[in-house]
């Protein structure tokens, strides 16, 4: 058993980074101090988005992007959506959950109703509001889009990986009046999100969502390991700027490898 | 047992695909791997069955009650059917000229269809966002008017042929745009791996229906 070819780097590289994520998680369990985390916007504005929904009286439109449930994108998705239900639960707020995927939508369907049950309030949960539209991207767009024009959701929360339809949601979003927090890590989308929405999770922001969300120590542990394996990534662009400008190809050859 | 038992699959699977991707050598890894990916091929298409009960429990109400755009949620659900029958009992296959009609004459129209809207609500997003209301807003629409115009024939001919447009929209997108993109690129890698671990782990359990510890 051997690592594969072009794989080296990558694999302890991730090796070392784990390791960090683990030592981490280790230290905010024994209890130990965490840096404090910056603050995010878009998840700050999530209870405030909630609540401008309960007070109109007007529904909440949760959408965990078209990604489906081997990508990262859409569980950290997952676990907003089982922060933003027992939130929709305790204020007695319908939360429409629209899929494309039917796996994904499965899922959402069981967490939104623990999240009522956690709640204590089993009876409040509507299943008729966790939603598949269709397995097609462009249906799916379009049945989102007669959704918000039809239910009028007064906060649109766009989270997880999202492509094409990222503008379309976001835009019927804005003409329906709604409070919009919109997160992915696809790149292209994230400038139609910035261009779109009221808050925009950039990136990592997404993935940090639910540490951030929950406050769980633990979980803010990985996020501090997240950063330091940024600064591992800053360190490397810039040795390997210096290195390639003296025209020395050591750092390149270690990548590839 | 609820949690333990899918958490203790979620580690071993994840276990499974880490080591097969990183490692070579090992034919039963890799025969793993294929069949996981084959399970989940099949579950994705069992449940599909489960969407269609849901769409047809919501619309049905809708069409019995007579709610308003009733006659809509009938559409779907002829459409939903009609396709799934026709396409077991008379076309049984994806090669009968039926279903190529249904697919390429109609499905696939439609979808262009609604592809293409997307040129107005850029033009809408566009309009809101450019209007000058803070110092990030006039960056963005004076980087815009030069992409534009540096990537249309009308930039370089309101310069007489200078293609000044052009060469700043290139090292827009090669400098600060790809520098921007490859540092947000990074962190997603970096926090996606994180997430990862942290499901895997079984630390993040959101996806069970319940966050944290």
């Amino acid at each position: 058993m051997k690592i594969a070819a072009g794989y080296v780097f990558s694999f302890w590289f991730e090796a070392v980074f784990l390791a960090t994520v683990i030592v981490m998680i280790t230290r905010a369990r024994k209890g130990m101090k965490i840096p404090e985390i910056y603050k995010v916007a878009g998840l700050d504005a999530m209870d405030e988005a909630i609540g401008r929904c309960t007070e109109m009286g007007r529904p909440v439109h949760f959408a965990p992007g078209i990604g489906d449930v081997q990508n990262a994108q859409t569980l950290a998705a997952m676990s907003i959506l089982s922060y933003v239900a027992k939130q929709c639960a305790k204020y007695d707020t319908d939360l429409i959950d629209t899929n494309r995927n039917v796996i994904v939508y499965n899922m959402s369907e069981a967490i939104v109703k623990q999240a009522y049950i956690e709640a204590g309030k089993p009876d409040a949960f509507k299943p008729e509001n966790v939603r598949w539209i269709s397995n097609d991207q462009f249906a799916y767009a379009t049945g989102v889009t007669g959704i918000m024009y039809r239910e009028k959701p007064a906060a649109n929360l766009l989270l997880g990986a999202f492509w094409a339809e990222s503008l379309i949601f976001a835009e019927v979003g804005a003409a329906a009046g709604a409070i919009q927090i919109a997160g992915t890590a696809n790149t292209a989308q994230i400038p139609f999100f910035v261009a779109a929405c009221d808050y925009c999770l950039i990136g990592e922001e997404l993935y940090a969502a639910s540490a951030y969300l929950s406050r769980e120590p633990v979980l803010l542990g990985s996020l501090v390991a997240q950063d330091w394996g940024k600064m591992g990534g800053v360190v490397l662009i810039v040795l390997g700027t210096l290195l390639v400008s003296v025209g020395s190809p050591f750092l390149k050859d270690l990548l590839a490898k | 047992m609820k949690k333990e038992v899918p958490l203790a699959i979620c580690f071993i699977v994840a276990l499974i695909y880490i080591v097969s991707n990183y490692f070579t050598g090992v034919e039963f890894l890799a025969t793993m791997k294929d069949l996981l990916d084959k399970w989940y091929l099949s579950v994705d298409a069992i449940v599909v069955a489960i969407g269609m009960v849901n769409l047809a429990q919501i619309h049905g109400r809708r069409v019995a009650n007579k709610r308003e755009g009733w006659l809509f949620s009938l559409w779907l659900m002829l459409c939903m059917f009609g396709m799934f029958f026709v396409s077991i009992f008379w076309f049984k296959g994806t090669t009968h000229v039926g279903w190529n009609f249904m697919y390429k004459m109609i499905i696939s129209p439609m979808n262009a269809t609604v592809y293409s809207t997307l040129v107005f609500y850029i033009g809408s997003a566009a309009y809101r966002s450019f209007r000058i209301r803070s110092m990030e807003a006039g960056i963005l629409l004076v980087v815009a008017f030069i992409m534009m115009l540096g990537r249309v024939p009308l930039g370089a001919m309101l310069l007489g042929g200078n293609q000044a447009f052009a060469t700043a929209a290139d090292w827009l997108l090669r400098v600060p745009n790809s520098a921007g993109m490859r540092g947000i690129q990074i962190g997603a890698a970096l926090g996606g791996i994180a997430t990862a671990l942290r499901i895997m782990l079984g630390i993040e359990r959101g996806y069970l229906g319940g966050t944290g510890e």
